[in-house]
């Protein structure tokens, strides 16, 4: 066994430690900087032009009067670019990079002005005037499954997009003793980072370089490269640390279309959008679930039969992955020994929904956690016995020839429940709830690491990893201070810049402690190797410095060590994700509530969360992940929901109308739990963290708004006036 | 946001004459916490905005004369809840005025801008109105006084004649014993403006004024008593919105109203 | 229209254009970026500086009406190269997440602790209603404000 330089422990250093987030001192001196902070010489401002409604025909656009504006430099229509327009899309390749003759969604670009002044580019977008017919939109589910409505894409045969089954066992002749039967509604909502999207494309010698708070950078990089297309290799993304993503930042949206400005004024051109474009452009999808579960008498599920309808929006993003895959595993942590699930992706005209933490899962979610405290009520059961006696042991498979459960998950449900006091008795109008929510993590994917140890000892990780929130900055620098065994101090985690970063596929699924983490681990391996054939070679002992041993070896002209890692999530052929799911992410929720029944106001008294992560490797890190995760899953529970007049316009579009969680709406006690037992694929046994928090939120506190007032509702959001109503209805 | 005009007059008769020169396409500017919010929108395209902020005389102070508060029209929300005189005999108002926006709205926001604005949902418009507030006016032609109850004529719309300026407010100091309070009804619990808000005051006789907001064009006053809370928020109009909808608003009237008399009432025995 | 005002304890003289906010002048004009634009309608705070040592949202303020004032941004809170203590509180209790609010969300803290030394959990909640954190790291904020009004008070 060759030496192993500087020592490694056995025992982990750094990894466990609430080790302090790297780049929190920027973040808190104002001098991180975030895309629309970044000053690009020579950058033209550039503003969108949208006719104001949902679906129009366009019959002419005049530009005489904007294009008169001092400092305007282009107005680009449809009609500049190339023939037939490119359309592209991360799923698909099916939304045109501007508008062509005729919109889809309220906000979709149809002309795009370019001006030396952001005044210049309002000014001049004011001035251009379209003329368009106003066509009927198609905005509910209903429309949408309607053969009846008008197509949104017309090449298509209906506005169903993708249509999954999954299922096993025969859901039609299996017995039940109680059969629940429900509709249950998730509204449209928005991801609403405090940092609206912004955006600037150049023109460079190689090609062309785009800068996008883009979580996936070199999924933005093939997207743009088809749209023009070129080879990959000419075109450079580098993408600043967002400020907030949640997906809404995952998938390219109209960075093709600047790409195209730019390469038309052959200068830069940036676009900072507004909060309100910002709506315009993300959006979860909003569905409508059919759930009829058949249990036995003593609360065991014999068969979920569940038909879920998700409203995507005009063009398709990642929309039908969100659906299949929420779908694949909607019956949740249970054992269902028939099941039968028909999900289908709808269009609409509507902005595109795209990923958002949870991906689809806390709308099946909503459905089959309520589910089970239906029937609970019916047979007489505990919510927590119900769940007890329906929840997978730990290597049990749930799916079939998928894998099982990788987790001790009734050790989250009791912790989570005892946390709550769950056997407490309640005071008047008070109630409580709890949930488990269970989403698949990443398949099929990869990620690369580069791990350079330099002269001196120091080190530099290159990751295409995003660092949007969570952290991921200060996890690797933790696995790499541990696997070179130096400190914190002496390594650089270095980003977003796809000329500099090898792939990744994507900073989502929770998968980058995973993946990331082990390619990283991998490299850092990889040096090690190399360190030690070079100490071997140098006659160095195991104790000598990096620093001198490089020095023994380069001599004064210098060298390093470069180690490259990757991992992956097998691709599987034939599997109906395309993979298994590497590890699951379980999460148990449980709320307490006091509402007032007479203005139907809730207040979260307490919120408990359990999550089952394997090993954190930043514990302080993984609870704020499931904290906030928590607060944006009661914000879709109890106020947000994104209203649609007639015309397909948003009706409360911006923060004054759409209302998230302030500090004022946060539980009065909100204490978060770490299952750890080291049962994970990732680093140290860690399994995915960060999007369970919002998975079953809106099941454990309706549940807890059900037991305090005596209102089952099916609808999201719980706003004060619904619960009113609820009140209301059951009085009369 | 469009260009235009920004004047910064130091008297009146300059503030005068801007507002005539660019009347109708002229905003005045005082916290600017309304006004900003529409010029970014476009739903105001003035040609011009004055600032009256630094007129001399303007007045940002709260001043006790002859029986009656006098709130110059530039006290900021902050400056109002902070004020003992307002807080020994106002207390609808402070709790109104505490839950206007932010913090860093109510550091900008002025009384007067509030009823200016004349949102329907203003929230210190009912208790402005149950403490019979009086809003002094001013213009090129001389002074003038208009009781709140005949200020408001509909949604961002109010009695103020072009080229008038308010200068400050008049709260008259309540001579007989009586007990007020303010309620409201949000979305969610931070900062948020009212689906429906409600002011009250009582007195020894039993007789009980009452006013409310975002239930009507215009925010209303009625009178009556105890036992007629339902007879009065009856009087209301609401509509559906985003932020409510007309059953549930009117609903929401009775609920404030029982809860606004009975610390109404708890405040009056004290 | 000419502007001077002291940003930060330094005077600066700018022209700037009438309708532009004290945001723009800040981010644009003087490259202060520290300051953040996200719904520009004073809704969530992320634009938060001090105006004559009051809170404001900088989106709602006309840069012309500074004229004379004294504006502090989160660049102007480091002395002497040493963080505040509330920045520090807010790196040491775990409250930066994306960091976008963080900004809005200190000088809001600032504020705050200026007026009321020793704030109850309610009253912090209060004062930082305006600034809105989608990362929700709100139960953190509040742990950071109480420690460094703590600090400050010792």
């Amino acid at each position: 066994m060759p030496p192993v330089n500087n020592l490694k422990d056995d025992k982990p250093k750094w990894v466990g430690q609430s080790l302090g987030r790297v780049g929190a001192e920027d973040r808190v001196t104002g001098r991180q900087k975030y895309a629309a902070d970044l000053r690009i010489d020579n950058a033209l401002q550039v503003k969108f032009v949208t006719v104001d409604c949902a679906r129009a025909r366009i019959i002419a656009i005049h530009t005489e009067a904007a294009a008169a504006v001092e400092g305007v430099r282009c107005i680009l229509t449809s009609a500049d670019l190339p023939q037939p327009v490119p359309k592209c899309g991360p799923a698909y390749d099916d939304r045109p990079v501007i508008a062509v003759g005729e919109t889809r969604f309220h906000g979709e670009p149809v002309v795009v002005v370019a001006a030396e002044t952001e005044d210049a580019a309002e000014l001049a977008a004011s001035l251009v005037r379209i003329e368009y017919e106003e066509l009927p939109p198609v905005l509910t589910v209903e429309a949408a499954l309607d053969p009846g409505s008008p197509l949104v894409q017309d090449h298509l045969q209906s506005n169903v997009l993708t249509e999954n089954h999954f299922g096993w066992g025969d859901v039609d002749s299996a017995q039940a003793h109680c059969i629940v039967e429900n509709d249950y509604t998730f509204p449209m909502v928005t991801h609403f980072a405090i940092e609206p999207h912004a955006f600037i494309a150049a023109p460079d010698p190689d090609g062309i370089t785009i800068w996008s708070p883009i979580q996936h950078p070199y999924v933005l990089r093939r997207v743009v490269a088809t749209a023009l297309g070129w080879p990959v290799a000419r075109v450079r993304i580098i993408a600043p640390d967002p400020g907030g993503g949640f997906g809404g930042k995952g998938w390219p949206k109209v960075e093709p279309l600047l790409a195209f400005l730019a390469l038309r004024v052959g200068r830069p051109v940036r676009l900072v959008m507004s909060l309100e474009e910002t709506f315009q452009a993300v959006r979860r999808a909003s569905a409508k679930v059919h759930a009829r579960t058949g249990f036995d008498a003593d609360g065991r599920i014999v068969f979920q039969d569940l038909e879920a309808n998700f409203l995507l929006g005009a063009y398709a993003d990642i929309g039908p992955r969100v659906v299949s895959k929420a779908s694949y595993s909607a019956c949740g942590p249970y054992r269902a020994p028939h099941a039968r699930v028909v999900s289908r992706a709808l269009l609409s005209h509507t902005t595109p929904s795209t990923a958002f933490r949870g991906f689809g899962t806390p709308q099946a979610s909503w459905a089959v956690e309520s589910q089970l405290n239906e029937a609970a009520a019916r047979l007489g059961l505990d919510r927590v016995e119900i769940r007890r006696r329906n929840v997978p042991a730990k290597g049990e498979e749930f799916i079939p020839n998928e894998n099982g459960a990788d987790g001790n998950w009734i050790e989250s449900l009791e912790k989570a429940a005892a946390a709550v006091a769950w056997d407490v008795p309640l005071a008047p109008n008070r109630g409580r709830g709890i949930s488990l929510g269970l989403k698949s993590s990443s398949t099929a994917s990869a990620s690369f690491a580069l791990v350079r140890l330099h002269h001196d000892g120091s080190a530099s990780v290159l990751s295409g990893t995003s660092d949007m929130g969570q952290g991921a900055r200060t996890v690797f620098t933790q696995i790499v201070a541990d696997e070179l065994a130096i400190e914190p101090d002496q390594i650089v985690v270095v980003m977003g810049d796809t000329s500099v970063v090898p792939f990744d596929s994507s900073t989502s699924a929770s998968r980058s402690t995973v993946f990331m983490g082990n390619a990283i681990i991998a490299a850092c391996k990889h040096v090690q190797e190399q360190v030690a054939a070079i100490a071997l070679e140098v006659g160095a002992g195991a104790e000598v410095p990096y620093e001198e041993l490089l020095r023994a070896y380069y001599g004064s002209a210098r060298g390093e060590v470069i180690g490259l890692g990757s991992a992956r999530s097998a691709y599987v052929p034939g599997h109906p994700l395309g993979g298994k799911s590497a590890f699951w992410e379980m999460m148990a929720a449980a709320a307490e509530v006091e509402v007032d029944p007479e203005t139907g106001m809730v207040d979260i008294r307490k919120l408990v969360l359990v999550s089952d992560v394997g090993k954190a490797l930043n514990p302080m890190q993984v609870e704020t992940q499931d904290e906030g995760s928590a607060v944006m899953g009661l914000g879709h529970t109890l106020m947000e929901q994104l209203l649609l007049d007639s015309h397909g316009r948003i009706r409360n579009l911006g923060a004054l109308d759409y209302r998230i969680p302030t500090i004022e709406d946060i539980p009065a006690e909100l204490h978060s739990f770490l299952i750890e037992n080291e049962d994970g694929p990732g680093p140290s046994g860690a399994k995915g963290a960060g999007e369970g928090g919002l998975l079953s939120i809106a099941a454990a506190v309706g549940s807890a708004i059900n037991q305090a007032v005596g209102v089952a509702i099916r609808d999201l959001p719980l706003t004060p006036e619904r619960i009113w109503q609820a009140i209301q209805d059951r009085q009369t | 946001m469009q260009p235009f005009a920004y004047f910064r007059p130091e008297s009146r008769g300059e503030v005068f004459a801007a507002l005539r020169e660019f009347a109708p396409d002229v905003r005045i500017l005082a916290g600017g916490t309304d006004l900003m919010v529409r010029l970014r929108s476009g739903r105001f395209r003035p040609n011009a905005v004055v600032d009256v902020k630094r007129v001399s005389g303007w007045s940002s102070q709260i001043v006790e004369t002859e029986g009656v508060l006098r709130v110059g029209a530039g006290v900021t929300m902050t400056d109002l809840v902070s004020a003992p005189s307002v807080q020994q005999h106002f207390p609808a108002l402070v709790e109104a005025a505490s839950v206007v926006g932010s913090v860093q709205i109510r550091n900008r926001a002025t009384l007067a801008g509030n009823i200016c604005n004349a949102s329907p949902a203003a929230d210190t418009a009912p208790p402005l109105l149950v403490y019979g507030a009086v809003v002094n006016v001013a213009s090129r032609a001389g002074e003038r006084q208009i009781p709140l109850s005949e200020f408001f004529l509909g949604p961002g719309r109010t009695a103020l004649a072009a080229g008038e300026l308010v200068e400050s407010i008049d709260l008259p100091i309540p001579v007989e014993a009586a007990g007020s309070a303010f309620q409201r009804i949000t979305r969610r619990r931070g900062v948020d403006l009212a689906t429906a808000n409600l002011s009250c005051s009582v007195n020894r006789a039993g007789e009980v004024r009452m006013a409310f907001g975002a239930a009507a064009p215009i925010p209303l006053l009625v009178t009556g008593t105890a036992a007629s809370l339902e007879e009065m928020t009856a009087q209301a109009r609401p509509i559906s919105d985003v932020r409510g909808g007309a059953a549930y608003r009117q609903a929401m009237l009775l609920v404030m109203a029982r809860r606004a008399l009975e610390v109404s009432l708890g405040r009056l025995r004290q | 229209m000419n502007l001077r005002l002291t940003i930060n304890g330094k005077e600066v003289a700018r022209e700037v254009a009438a309708h532009h906010t004290l945001l723009e002048f800040l981010r644009d004009d003087v490259g202060l970026t520290g300051t953040k634009e996200c719904c520009a309608e004073g809704e969530c705070g992320a634009c938060t500086v001090l105006l004559d040592g009051k809170a404001v949202n900088s989106c709602l303020v006309l840069a012309v009406e500074t004229e004379g004032s004294a504006v502090t941004t989160i660049e102007g809170l480091e002395k002497d190269g040493q963080l505040d203590p509330l920045q520090q509180a807010f790196i040491d209790k775990g409250a930066v997440q994306c960091g976008f609010c963080i900004p809005g969300m200190i000088l809001a803290a600032k504020y705050l602790l200026q007026e009321n030394s020793n704030p109850t959990d309610a009253e912090i909640k209060q004062g930082l209603a305006g600034n809105l954190c989608r990362c929700a790291g709100y139960s953190r904020i509040i742990d950071a404000v109480r420690e460094a009004g703590r600090a400050a008070r010792q």
